[in-house]
Parts: structure tokens; sequence; C-alpha cells
């Protein structure tokens, strides 16, 4: 081989070797790129899907705000108009001391939550016990003997039980009803109005809603 | 005349290592040009996300907006019937608790 030849045969070579090496770098950062543009696009349609995600969770969480927002609304109309039965119930009671309650007489109404506290007391074995009834001023002017009289009757006849009633000095204040007391003061049982709504208020609210939202 | 040859195919020898030093350079080049493409492909997909993001948040925040709306206006209204049905059966009621409240119930 002459020099010549050897000489082309280095340059062809050089050459050869310039152009795979050329060819390779372009083809690997050919590759690379097509990896990472699919990789790109995974990822974008990963983070699509995931910001589609919260957006639907935010939707529903907007919903379910608004749903307990309206329940809340429903709640409210109940309560005040629960609240507004109850106020209108006390302001009634005035017109239920001028002229009665469903053609029930306020003295026999007294008579009744009068009886009735001296019942209980009695049911907790007070035979032949004195009991003292305290009263507002203006409730202690419907009490006489008579309607004592007729109370402790009742007493006997329904339970057979020998009380003895009076109007105490002491007065309260109270829209309506009653105070009953033994007169050493050991057992009260309080049947005023505002009692009585305090105690039956919990129990009376789902008749009052079945009675304001039930259809006519 | 041998050395001459000698020589000159040192030479030739030499130029082929720098080619090639040229082509290792030359190949860097291309494999960093790539890098630089897949850096900003990335920050474009990342500014693109970051719109698209607005978008979806947008349009599900505007969804629920009117969703929220229909609910409540349809519970303003139920409200409204309810306290009406209420107001009409508030005698009753009264009287309800009036009889509870004097012991005739």
């Amino acid at each position: 081989m002459g020099t010549n030849e050897i000489v082309e045969k280095i340059k062809s070579e050089a050459n050869v070797e310039y152009e795979r090496m050329i060819s390779e770098a372009k083809e690997n950062a050919k590759k690379k790129l097509e990896e990472a543009r699919k990789e790109i696009e995974l990822q974008k349609k990963r983070f699509i899907e995931a910001e589609e995600r919260k957006g639907v969770e935010e939707k529903e969480r907007m919903i379910r705000a608004a749903r307990q927002h309206a329940r809340k609304l429903k709640w409210m109309v109940e309560e005040e108009m629960i609240e507004k039965a109850f106020e209108e119930a006390v302001k009634r009671m005035k017109k239920v001391k001028r002229a009665g309650f469903k053609g029930d007489p306020y003295p026999n109404i007294l008579a009744g939550l009068i009886k009735d506290g001296a019942q209980s007391i009695a049911a907790g074995g007070s035979e032949g016990a004195e009991l003292e009834l305290m009263l507002s001023e203006e409730d202690a002017s419907y009490i006489d003997q008579p309607l004592l009289k007729r109370i402790t009757d009742a007493i006997r006849t329904d339970k057979g039980v020998n009380l003895r009633l009076s109007l105490s000095g002491e007065r309260i204040k109270s829209a309506g009803g009653v105070i009953v007391r033994r007169k050493d003061g050991k057992i009260e049982v309080s049947n005023t109005i505002e009692q009585r709504m305090a105690r039956f208020s919990t129990g009376l609210r789902e008749d009052i809603v079945k009675t304001l939202f039930g259809e006519k | 005349m041998v050395v001459e040859a000698l020589k000159l195919i040192r030479e030739v020898e030499e130029e082929g290592r720098k080619r090639l030093e040229e082509a290792k350079e030359s190949a860097a080049r291309i494999l960093k040009a790539a890098d630089e493409d897949i850096k900003g492909l990335t920050e474009k997909v990342r500014e693109e996300e970051k719109r698209i993001a607005a978008e979806i948040g947008d349009r599900y925040s505007k969804e629920g907006e009117r969703e929220a709306e229909t609910i409540m206006k349809n519970a303003e209204a139920e409200a409204g019937k309810l306290k009406a049905t209420a107001e009409s059966n508030l005698e009753s009621a009264v009287n309800l608790v009036l009889e509870k409240m004097l012991g005739l119930r």
C-alpha cells in the first residue's frame, strides 16, 4: 500500500467515524426529545385529570354547602314559627284569664293545675298533708274557699287522699298557674305557665311542627 | 522519502484525531440542544397547565355557583311556602301549646 493510499484510508476512516458520531448524536437527541415529549404529554394528561377531579370536588363542595344552607333555612323557619307559637301562647294568657279557653273559664283551669300539683305531692305519700298555694297577685284573686273545697273533694274522690289546701301569703311573678308546696317546705310542684312550658316544650315540639307545617 | 511519507501519515492521523474531537464536540452540542428543547417544551407545558388549571377551576366554580344558586332559590321559595303554611296554622299550634300549658291535654 502506497503512502497516498494510507493517507486516503486514514482520512476516509476519520470521516466515516465523524459521520457515525454525528448521526448517532442526532439519533440520540431525536429519541430523547420524543421520549421527553411523550412523558410531558402524559404528565399533562395526568395534570388535567387531577385538575378535573379538583374542579368536580370544588363544585360538589359548593353544592353541599348550598344544600346545608337550604336545610338551615328550613330549620330557621321551623324554629321561628315554633318560638312564635310559644310566645303567642304566653301572650294569649291575658285573654284566657278574661274569657277562658275553649269554653272553660280560667278559675276552672287554675283549679285543674292546683289539683294536678296537689295530686303529684299526694302521690309521694302525703296523706293529710297541708299544702299551700303560691300564685300571682292576679291569680290569687280567683281563689276562694269554695274553690279550694271543690279541689280537695275531687282529690279525695279520685285518689282517696285527704289534703288541706290554703292560699299562701307569698306571691309569685308569673303569667299564670300555681306553685303547690307542702307547708313544711319539703315538697314543691311548680305548675306555673313558665315552668310547664319549660317542662313540656321539648316533648311538644314534634306535635307543634306537625300542626304548623302539616297541610290543612 | 520514507521519512516524508511517515510525516505525512502522522499529519493526516493528527487531522483525523482533530476531526474526531470536532465530532465529539458537535455531538455534545446536538445533545445539549436537545436538552434545551426539552427544557423549553417543559416550561411551555407548565405555562399551558397553569392556564388549563385556571380554566377548569373557573368552569367548575361557575357550574357550582349556578347549581348552588338554584338550590338556594328553591330553598327560599320552599321556606316562604313553609312559613305561609305555618302562619295559617299558627292558631291551631297556639291552642295546642295552651292546652298543654293549662293542663287540658
